[in-house]
C-alpha cells in the first residue's frame, strides 16, 4: 500500500433508517496523521457516520475502505484491531470497573494471552500483565488520571470521564481515532486543555483523528480540514478559513448557533 | 479503601497459586478430620462444596457476563449422567485400589459433556439477552430431561441408580477451591476484565477489540464445565440420579444463590451457597416454602441491597455523573 492511499475513504457511504437517509453519499478521505473536523447541526449524521466507519452500521450503499481495504461486513471489534478507535458522544465507560481496568480492557486485543495463560499464570502471563499494567499506567499520567487508577469510572467527575474515554480509545492502539464531542460539557479551562492534548496525542502517536465538536473554537483550533454536514449530505469542505467564510455553512449552522445562543 | 472491599474492582489476584494450594490442603485437612463428624452433617458440607461449584460457575455466566441463564441444572444433569454411566460401566473393570483415578476421569469426562452442551447452549445467547436468553435456558434444561426421562440406557425415568459412592469432603472441597480459583482468577485477568466490559456495555466494549460473542460463548463453555463436574460429583455422593432432580427449580435455586451473594462478587456468592444450603436442612419451613421465601428475599434485596446480601461495599458513586450533559 503507498503512502498516498487515505487512511479512511468513505465513497458514497449511505444509511437510510426507514424512511430517513441519515447519512447521504458521503464521500470523505482522510489522510495519516491528519487533523480533519466533522461537524454540522443536530441530527445532520455525524455520530450515524461515526457508526458506519466503525462497523456498528453497515451502510445501505456506498463503501468504506480503512487503510486501502474495503470494511464491509467487518465488526467493531474487527475494525478496532485495524486500527479504528472512538469515543462515545454519551460517555460509554465501563460502569463496574476501575479506571485502571477501563483502559487495561482496550489492552487485550493486541496481546494472545487468553484463557488458558489467565488459569496457569505462568512466567509470560505475569510478564505481559506486567507490560500491560506500565503501558495503561503511562496512557493515564499522560492523561493526568494515574492517580485514580483505583477509582470507579464513572465515579469520575464529567470531563476526566471524557478523557479517560480518549484514553480507554488509544489504549488499542488507533491509526485513526474518532472523537465524539470530547469537549461536551467541559468548562473553558477544560476545552483549552483538551485541545493541547488532541494535538499532544495526534503528534505522539503520530495518528489521524476525526474530530466531531460543536464548540468552534476547539474544531477551528485543532483542524487542518473540516467538513460540514446537514442532513446528512457534505455542504462544504475546506481549510477553517474557507469553511468560516462559506455562505451555505453560515446558513445552515454558525446562523443556527446563533440563534441559539 | 472502596476498592479492595471490591472484589470486582480489584486489579489483581496476586498470589493466586498459594491461595489455591491453600484451598486444596485444607480439603485435604477436611477430608482426613471429617471422619470425626457425624455422616449427616459431611453430607451437608459435600452439598456445600457441590453448591460452591455451582453457584461460583453460574457466577461467571450471570454475575460477570451478564447472561441471565436458567440452564445451569441441565449442566449439571449432563456432567452428573456422563460421570455416572462411566464408573457404573467401568467400576467392575478396574481394580479398587484404581477407583479414585477412574473417578478423576468421570469428573472430567463430566465436565467436558457439559462444556459441550454449554457450546449449544452459548449460541442462542448470541442474539438473545435478558428474559428471552432466560427462556431459551430455561427450555434447555427441560429439554435435557425429558430426554433423559425417555432414554434407556441411563435408567429412563427412573434413573440411574448403584452409583459407587467415590465422593468425599476431600474431592468436593478441592474441586471447589479449583473452581473459585479458575474463574477468580480468569476474571481477574486483562484478558478476563473482558467478561465484566461485555456485561457492563456491549457497544463499548466491542468498539474497544473484545469481541462479545467470543465472551458470551466463552462463559457458558467454562461455567457448564464446572457445573458438570458438580454434577460428577453429585451423582457419586447421593448414588442415584433421577431427571426430575435437576428441574428448573434447581436452576433457581443456583441463581438465588448468586443473586444473594451479589452478582459476580465470588466471595459473597460461596457465602450464600453454603448458607443456602444449610437452611433448608435446619429449617424444615425453609425447605417448604423455599420459593415463595426466595421470591421474598430477592424483591427486598432489590430494594435494600442492590449489592447483594453478603458482600460489603460502598454505595454505588457515580450515578449522578452519568445524567450530566
Ligand atoms: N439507529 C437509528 N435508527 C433510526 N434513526 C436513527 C438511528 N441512528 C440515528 N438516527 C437518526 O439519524 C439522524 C442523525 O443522527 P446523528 O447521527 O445522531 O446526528 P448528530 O450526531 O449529527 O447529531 C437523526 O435524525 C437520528 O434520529
Ligand atoms: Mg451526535
Amino acid at each position: 500500500m503507498s503512502d498516498e492511499t487515505p487512511l479512511l475513504k468513505l465513497d458514497r457511504a449511505t444509511i437510510r433508517f426507514g424512511g430517513l437517509t441519515a447519512v447521504s453519499e458521503l464521500d470523505l478521505e482522510i489522510g495519516r496523521h491528519e487533523m480533519v473536523g466533522l461537524i454540522g447541526p443536530n441530527g445532520a449524521g455525524k455520530t450515524t457516520a461515526f457508526n458506519l466507519i466503525t462497523g456498528v452500521y453497515q451502510p445501505t450503499s456506498g463503501s468504506i475502505e480503512f487503510a486501502g481495504r474495503p470494511t464491509a461486513g467487518l465488526k467493531p471489534h474487527h475494525l478496532a484491531k485495524l486500527g479504528v478507535a472512538r469515543t462515545f458522544q454519551n460517555i460509554r465507560l465501563f460502569a463496574s470497573l476501575s479506571v485502571f481496568d477501563n483502559v487495561r480492557v482496550a489492552t487485550q486485543l493486541h496481546r494472545e494471552h487468553g484463557i488458558l495463560h489467565s488459569l496457569w499464570r505462568g512466567k509470560g502471563f505475569r510478564e505481559s500483565e506486567a507490560a500491560v499494567e506500565s503501558e495503561v499506567m503511562d496512557l493515564l499520567s499522560i492523561f493526568k488520571l494515574e492517580g485514580l487508577r483505583d477509582e470507579q469510572a464513572v465515579s469520575l467527575p464529567y470531563g476526566a470521564q471524557r478523557r479517560l474515554e480518549i484514553v480507554r480509545a488509544l489504549a488499542t492502539r488507533p491509526k485513526l481515532l474518532l472523537l465524539d464531542e470530547p469537549a461536551a460539557g467541559m468548562n473553558p479551562t477544560e476545552k483549552e486543555e483538551l485541545m493541547h492534548l488532541i494535538r499532544f496525542i495526534q503528534e505522539r502517536f503520530s495518528i489521524s483523528v476525526l474530530l466531531v465538536e460543536h464548540d468552534m473554537t476547539v474544531v477551528m483550533g485543532v483542524c487542518q480540514r473540516i467538513a460540514v454536514l446537514e442532513y446528512g449530505k457534505k455542504i462544504a469542505e475546506g481549510t477553517p478559513e474557507q469553511i468560516k467564510c462559506d455562505p451555505k455553512v453560515i446558513e445552515a449552522y454558525l446562523g443556527e448557533e446563533e440563534v441559539e445562543s | 479503601m472502596l476498592s479492595t472491599l471490591n472484589s470486582r474492582l480489584s486489579t489483581s489476584f496476586a498470589g493466586a497459586k498459594r491461595w489455591l494450594i491453600a484451598g486444596i490442603l485444607l480439603a485435604a485437612l477436611a477430608s482426613y478430620l471429617s471422619g470425626g463428624i457425624n455422616p449427616y452433617d459431611r453430607g451437608v458440607w459435600i452439598d456445600c462444596g457441590i453448591n460452591i461449584i455451582l453457584a461460583v460457575s453460574l457466577n461467571l455466566i450471570l454475575g460477570h457476563t451478564g447472561q441471565f441463564s436458567l440452564g445451569h441444572a441441565g449442566f449439571m444433569s449432563v456432567g452428573g449422567y456422563t460421570a455416572a454411566k462411566l464408573t457404573l460401566v467401568c467400576a467392575a473393570l478396574v481394580p479398587a485400589a484404581l477407583h479414585p483415578l477412574l473417578f478423576a476421569a468421570a469428573l472430567l469426562a463430566g465436565g467436558l459433556m457439559a462444556a459441550c452442551a454449554g457450546l449449544l447452549v452459548g449460541i442462542p445467547s448470541l442474539r438473545l439477552r435478558g428474559d428471552y436468553l432466560a427462556i431459551v435456558t430455561l427450555g434447555f434444561g427441560e429439554i435435557i430431561r425429558v430426554v433423559m426421562q425417555n432414554t434407556e440406557a441411563v435408567g429412563g425415568a427412573s434413573g440411574l441408580s448403584g452409583i459407587p459412592k467415590l465422593t468425599t469432603l476431600g474431592w468436593a472441597f478441592a474441586l471447589a477451591a479449583v473452581t473459585i480459583y479458575a474463574i477468580a482468577g480468569l476474571v481477574n485477568s486483562t484478558y478476563g476484565r473482558g467478561f465484566l466490559a461485555v456485561s457492563d456495555d456491549e457497544v463499548a466494549a466491542s468498539a474497544m477489540g473484545v469481541n462479545p460473542v467470543r465472551y458470551k460463548v466463552t462463559a457458558f463453555v467454562v461455567g457448564a464445565f464446572f457445573a458438570g463436574i458438580a454434577g460428577a460429583l453429585y451423582a457419586h455422593h447421593k448414588q442415584t440420579l433421577v431427571p426430575t432432580g435437576f428441574d428448573w427449580l434447581k436452576s433457581v435455586d443456583i441463581v438465588v444463590m448468586v443473586i444473594l451473594g451479589g452478582m459476580g462478587r465470588t466471595p459473597g456468592v460461596i457465602v450464600a451457597a453454603i448458607i443456602l444450603t444449610w437452611l433448608p436442612e435446619h429449617l424444615r419451613v425453609f425447605a417448604e416454602y423455599r420459593m415463595i421465601i426466595y421470591a421474598l428475599l430477592i424483591i427486598l434485596l432489590m430494594i435494600l441491597r442492590p449489592q447483594g446480601l453478603f458482600t460489603l461495599r460502598f454505595k454505588k458513586k457515580g450515578k449522578e455523573a452519568k445524567t450530566l450533559p
